[in-house]
């Protein structure tokens, strides 16, 4: 007998996410996932200043901060046809691979973790046992068995305190846990250490952007000029500040996250075969040292690969019409034109219109409109965008530096590169390209320096912000690899005001409802099968759903 | 024609005239300075901030100006209340019927120019009191955002009193923007103000333009005696009443 | 100063259960049957004895409605105390989505459990705003909207801690049209002190430090007419701000990276709202002292003003003129005005001229002839 199981909230993700499942046998029969929070800025950016956009939609996110001002600023640019000038690339592109790096971390460690990591078995672990094993896998100073010890201390203390904080009521002893007692130990250590970590790795944007979270950004470059002998400018003590972060955080991603995560997965090599979902994935590209425009540079480069055929890579066009759409038929909006027509978001229209049951409800009815997220579509396919897509397409591209990073963890792991696609595989790949940025991040700074040596500071071009200088119309389009993803904005501009703005998201890719034609998105389809030992302590379906790194803030918007 | 008995009537007495030139010269100053705290002019792009104050002091005399204007204006209405009739608040107030008949009266002949009309008043006319009236609102609006974006600048007493004014308006925005909205009606009065007074000196020939200098005013006899019964009128309510 | 209602001198579990007429030993055997199912040695016992007869650590449930999760982001930026020590030593963080390891009803199990447990004590915090629209549907958590959650909650909160903008006064999701109906918290709930601190986000060590004042001195920090701590939000940024001589001398950034911009000059005239907003940018600054938005080149954009969304555009000083357009401010729409008064002055002086000509011309005569009659 089927029976229906609702996780609402899932916890450890940004936003608000509910989960309902059939049940059959200990497996997942059938998936719905619904986004249950609205804010409709598309709605409130129109006739706003299109400069001032990247403010509002930075809002969007608070967890993958300035990728939405990021989208923004490019898609203003796009529209008034503004080149910025290298540095203002380059440094965008560094505020960006921090931002990976930063999401990274903070999801592997404190979203993800505690489904892998059991962390009131970590009080039984050994300090010795743990110390040696946390130097056979790394060589990060905090290792010494005193450390642990000190550490098991305090948790113990805490855990006998009674009130179990953020970790009352886990899933603590659940079967589905096989870390032994050490390796969750050295979990639980960085769990802390990576806390504190990440406040330091964020300084970047506070040094270009003035704050984090949400750093500030420019239309037409960034407001940070560069001035070496000037005392309030980018000047040689906040290069060398910027250089310090970036190295200290290639050496926690290296020393720290990476050998964890290996120590990790073979623990849990089943998971190479759960969780593979669609197998379609989708990637717009970033990040290339010569600037967005340069799209042959891009280090994540974009395609597209359908049913896990790694052989053919399908080049992707977001100003084309068919290719991106979004559709609404089980989404709480109505479209002027009917209820299952896709709309390429520079026709793109968010009327909310709500017909879910009225709170407080136990269940959805997901035989109609069942959630907040829109439902995107590429030439019709459900895609799966984020870490996994992107380093499948620079794989599949053949690209060198992806290859090394993969082939070298599969052959660590022991496991086929069929695994990638699955719960296991998406965890690794956030891992794995987190190594290629903080590589890149050392690139783009060694060149930033080398600019300005050769004495270019410009860092803005401004030869356009003055409205006047506008044409009458123009629509124009950014788009950027967000942690969770591809990330598209599309504006249309009319008498110097937004007449249209459409945000097509990662998570809404990835956890919208299903579309006009009944195909499930990704979450919907990546749980099928999930097995379920307990239904009253779900920690397989949180590991899928939390593979993806959800984020229903973005993904509703 | 036979020329017309002027009667030389004293209308303006001197601390109303000096009220008058401090209002106008602080008004002055307060919108000089104030566009260009509002939109400051790229003149100083060079040296070091040690050597130069002039932002500084353009607000300074902003706020010197305030204050000069702020307890002006607490004496004028001080002066409503002990003066002569002529500056009685009871000019700027409607508070009857005849009050506005007579107002209605002014428009129909100085701004809808009924052929050859003049009007007869002494001090101001209805119109010309009621718009003062307005006019006062309007310096205590500027007063009341002036002083209460002062608050957060300023140690003094004073400005302390108005320290609630921001929240009143939600916030510093909307009361920059207010005071700043403000000004305008300012700058319009003056201009609508000053052509009357033109206008009126012109038209009817009674001194107006040196009436605020001297105080005194030239009037046909018919008109001082028109003015008068008005004023008698007025009188003879208040005594009934009491 | 709001006084935090008093706190009851909570009991110890020891203290509950000799109340309740057990013994000493009744207490230990609770201890080891504890211990026992938390896996410890013999020696455990004896610290969970200890704790057990120790003061409770400060509960606290974290609410999370319509909201981009930042405020959370930043508060985990806390460099004085770090996060890890106030959850782990100062406050018992028992509800929050973005950090908790339970899901569905386990987590609300936990939340109900502080509710219950400490009724009247926990502090409340609320993260976002309530949509009031469609009957409270446009944000629900375990089925339930926002408002009923935050209704349940605040009945048996010590205070509430209103986190960022959002809580405070709606932020983006409030801006014009505010299509949800984003609410803040102080207008829906009545009857509790609310602590507002406000920003987009808040700065991580002010969160921190408003959770700190509450747990080490026992009281809610003072606050100021508009509900913020004094301590954070009594000075305008541009009363700390590094530039301030720079605009007192009148020295201005014109446009983006310009010469006066590579200098550090005053941002006022490229649209910084600092004059304007209340918050400790420039005195505690950004993510450990690093920097602050003005300090790195781009105006201060109000973030801790209410409304400060609809108080663009953001890179002029003046505020766009309702109904006019983008490009429209009072200055401009003033200047129109005056044209027309202008104008209409000109227009009048003509008439004068043709309507009361016969009216001059007698005042005129009579002014020639009283001459002659001199
Ligand atoms: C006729 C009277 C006044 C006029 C026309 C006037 C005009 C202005 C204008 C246009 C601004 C610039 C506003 C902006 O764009 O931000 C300003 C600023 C200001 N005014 Fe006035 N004002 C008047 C009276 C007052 C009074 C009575 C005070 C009382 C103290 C005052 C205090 C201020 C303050 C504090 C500022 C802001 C200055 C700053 O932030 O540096 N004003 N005024
Ligand atoms: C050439 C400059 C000016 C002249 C000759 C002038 C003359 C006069 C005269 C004759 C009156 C009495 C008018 C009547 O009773 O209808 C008057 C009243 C007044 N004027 Fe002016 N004025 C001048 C400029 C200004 C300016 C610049 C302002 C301020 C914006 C101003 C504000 C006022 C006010 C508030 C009154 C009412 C005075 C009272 O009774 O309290 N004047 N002015
Ligand atoms: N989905 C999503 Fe984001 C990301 N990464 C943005 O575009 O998380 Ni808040
Ligand atoms: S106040 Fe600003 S930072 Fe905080 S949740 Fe709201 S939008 Fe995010
Ligand atoms: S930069 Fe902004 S806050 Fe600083 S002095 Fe200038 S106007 Fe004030
Ligand atoms: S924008 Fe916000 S962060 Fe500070 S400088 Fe202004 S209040
Ligand atoms: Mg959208």
């Amino acid at each position: 007998m089927a029976e229906r199981l609702v996780i609402d909230p899932i916890t450890r993700i940004e936003g608000h996410l509910r989960v309902e499942v059939e049940i059959n046998d200990g497996k997942v029969t059938d998936a719905y996932s619904a986004g249950t929070m609205v804010r409709l800025l598309e709605e409130i950016l129109k006739g706003r200043d299109p400069r001032d956009a990247w403010a509002f939609v930075g809002r969007v996110c608070g967890v993958c901060t300035t990728v939405h001002s990021l989208a923004s600023v490019r898609a203003v640019e796009d529209a008034l046809d503004i080149t910025i000038p290298p540095n203002a690339e380059l440094v965008r592109n560094l505020m960006f691979c921090t931002q990976y790096m930063h999401d990274h971390v903070v999801h592997f460690y404190h979203l993800h973790a505690m489904d892998w990591v059991d962390v009131v078995a970590a009080l039984k672990a050994d300090p010795k046992a743990t110390s040696e094993i946390a130097q056979s896998i790394s060589n990060w100073p905090k290792s010494s068995p005193g450390y642990f010890s000190d550490l098991q201390k305090r948790i113990k203390k805490f855990v006998e305190s009674g009130q179990l904080g953020i970790f009352a009521n886990g899933y603590w002893g659940h079967p589905a846990y096989k870390l032994p007692p050490e390796i969750n130990l050295i979990g639980l250590a960085h769990y802390l250490e990576a806390l504190e970590w990440q406040k330091e790795i964020v300084k970047v944007h506070t040094i270009f952007g003035g704050k984090n979270p949400h750093p500030n950004y420019l239309v037409g470059g960034m407001a940070c000029a560069i001035g070496l002998d000037e005392s309030s400018a980018i000047n040689a003590e906040r290069l060398a500040y910027v250089g310090q972060l970036l190295k200290d955080a290639k050496e926690f991603i290296n020393q720290v996250y990476i050998p964890d995560l290996l120590a990790v997965a073979p623990y849990y090599l089943d998971w190479g075969a759960i969780g593979g979902g669609l197998g379609n994935y989708l990637v717009y590209g970033d990040m290339s040292a010569n600037g967005y425009r340069d799209t042959a540079g891009y280090k994540f480069p974009s395609g597209a690969i359908l049913n896990k055929d790694l052989s053919q890579v399908y080049e992707v066009d977001l100003r084309e019409d068919a290719q991106v759409q979004e559709f609404i038929s089980n989404s709480w909006y109505s479209y002027a034109e009917g209820n299952d027509v896709g709309k390429h978001p520079w026709e793109g229209e968010t009327t909310l219109k709500y017909t879910g049951p009225k709170p407080p409800y136990e269940f959805l009815d997901v035989d109609q409109k069942y959630s907040y997220l829109k439902t995107p579509r590429w030439k019709g396919h459900a895609m799966e965008v984020g870490p996994l897509a992107r380093v499948l397409v620079g794989y599949a591209r053949g690209r060198e530096d992806y290859k090394e990073v993969v082939d070298s963890t599969l052959s660590k792991l022991g496991v086929p590169a069929t695994a990638l696609f699955s719960t296991l595989g998406r965890t690794a790949a956030r891992g794995l390209e987190s190594i290629l940025v903080a590589d890149w991040a050392q690139e783009f700074f060694d060149q930033l320096i080398g600019n300005i040596r050769n004495g270019d500071t410009r860092m803005a071009n401004m030869e356009m912000f003055d409205p006047k200088h506008w044409p009458a119309k123009a629509v124009g389009v950014g788009h950027t690899e967000a942690p969770r993803g591809a990330l598209g904005h599309w504006i249309v501009i009319e008498d110097q005001k937004i007449a249209n703005y459409q945000l097509v998201v990662p998570t809404t890719w990835n956890g919208s409802p299903r579309d006009h034609n009944g195909q499930r998105s990704a979450y919907e389809s990546a749980l099928l099968d999930t097995p379920v030992a307990d239904p009253e302590r779900p920690v397989e379906i949180l590991r899928t759903i939390h593979s993806f790194d959800p984020c229903m803030a973005c993904a509703v918007h | 024609m036979a020329t017309h008995a002027l009667r030389r009537v004293f209308v303006w007495e001197l601390p109303v005239r000096i009220y008058h030139w401090l209002n106008a010269l602080a008004i002055l100053a307060l919108v000089a300075t104030g566009l260009i705290i509002g939109n400051p002019p790229a003149i100083q792009t060079g040296g070091e901030a040690y050597d130069n104050f002039w932002f500084g002091w353009v607000r300074y005399i902003h706020f010197i100006a305030a204050y000069l204007f702020f307890f002006n204006f607490i004496f004028r209405i001080y002066w409503g209340f002990v003066g002569n009739k002529y500056a009685d608040w009871k000019n700027f107030i409607p508070t009857s019927k005849a009050f506005f008949k007579e107002m209605w009266e002014v428009i129909r002949i100085d701004i809808f120019l009924a052929r050859n009309k003049e009007h007869m008043a002494v001090g101001h006319n209805p119109l010309a009191g009621f718009i003062y009236f307005m006019t006062f609102i309007a310096f205590m609006v500027q007063v009341f955002t002036g002083f209460g974006l002062y608050a957060a600048m300023s140690q003094s007493f004073i400005a302390g009193l108005f320290a609630w004014v921001p929240a009143f308006f939600g916030g510093d925005f909307g009361l920059r923007q207010w005071h700043h909205i403000a000004m305008w009606f300012f700058i319009l009065f003056a201009m609508v103000h000053v052509y009357l007074v033109f206008y009126h000196d012109y038209v009817e020939g009674r001194g107006e333009i040196s009436s605020m200098g001297g105080g005194w005013k030239f009037i046909e006899e018919e008109a001082f005696e028109h003015d008068e019964k008005l004023h008698q009128e007025k009188a003879a309510k208040k005594r009934v009443k009491s | 100063m709001i006084q935090a209602p008093p706190t009851k001198t909570r009991p110890t579990y020891y203290e509950e259960l000799q109340a309740r007429g057990h013994s000493r030993r009744d207490f230990m055997k609770v201890c080891t049957s504890l211990a026992a199912y938390m896996g410890l040695e013999a020696s455990g016992v004896a610290q969970i004895a200890k704790a057990m007869e120790t003061k409770p650590r400060l509960p606290v449930i974290w609410l999370h409605f319509q909201e981009c999760t930042c405020c959370s982001e930043s508060f985990i930026r806390s460099s004085h105390p770090i996060v890890s020590d106030i959850i782990l030593d100062q406050v018992s963080l028992d509800y929050t989505e973005t950090l908790m390891a339970a899901s569905g009803h386990a987590a609300e199990a936990a939340m109900h459990k502080t509710m219950e447990d400490y009724y009247g004590e926990y502090i409340l915090c609320v993260e976002g705003s309530v949509p009031t629209g469609a009957d409270g549907a446009y944000c629900c958590i375990g089925g339930k909207s926002a408002e009923q959650i935050l209704q349940e909650t605040a009945a048996g909160a010590k205070a509430i801690i209103a986190w960022g903008s959002c809580a405070c006064n709606g932020c983006v999701q409030a801006a014009k049209p505010n299509p949800t109906h984003a609410t803040p918290i102080h207008k829906l709930v009545s009857g509790k002190p609310i602590i507002k601190v406000p920003g987009c986000p808040p700065i991580g060590e002010v969160m921190a430090g408003v959770i700190v004042h509450v747990v080490t001195f026992g009281t809610l920090p003072e606050l100021d007419g508009a509900g913020r701590p004094k301590a954070f939000y009594s000075k305008r940024v541009h009363d700390s701000c590094y530039r301030r001589p720079y605009y007192d001398a009148g020295m201005f950034v014109e446009s983006f990276d310009d010469e006066n911009a590579k200098k550090g000059y005053c941002l006022y005239k490229v649209g910084c709202k600092g004059p304007s907003t209340y918050n400790s940018c420039g005195i505690i600054k950004w993510n450990n002292g690093v920097s602050y938005p003005i300090q790195s080149g781009h105006g201060c954009i109000g973030c801790s003003e209410a409304n400060f969304w609809d108080a663009g555009p953001f890179y002029r000083r003046m505020q766009s003129f309702p109904g006019f357009g983008i490009e429209s401010n009072a200055d401009e729409i003033g200047l129109m005005a005056a044209a027309a008064t202008g104008v209409g002055i000109a227009a009048h002086a003509i008439g004068t001229n043709l309507r009361k000509s016969k009216l001059i011309d007698a005042h005129i005569n009579e002014g020639k002839e009283s001459e002659q009659e001199l």
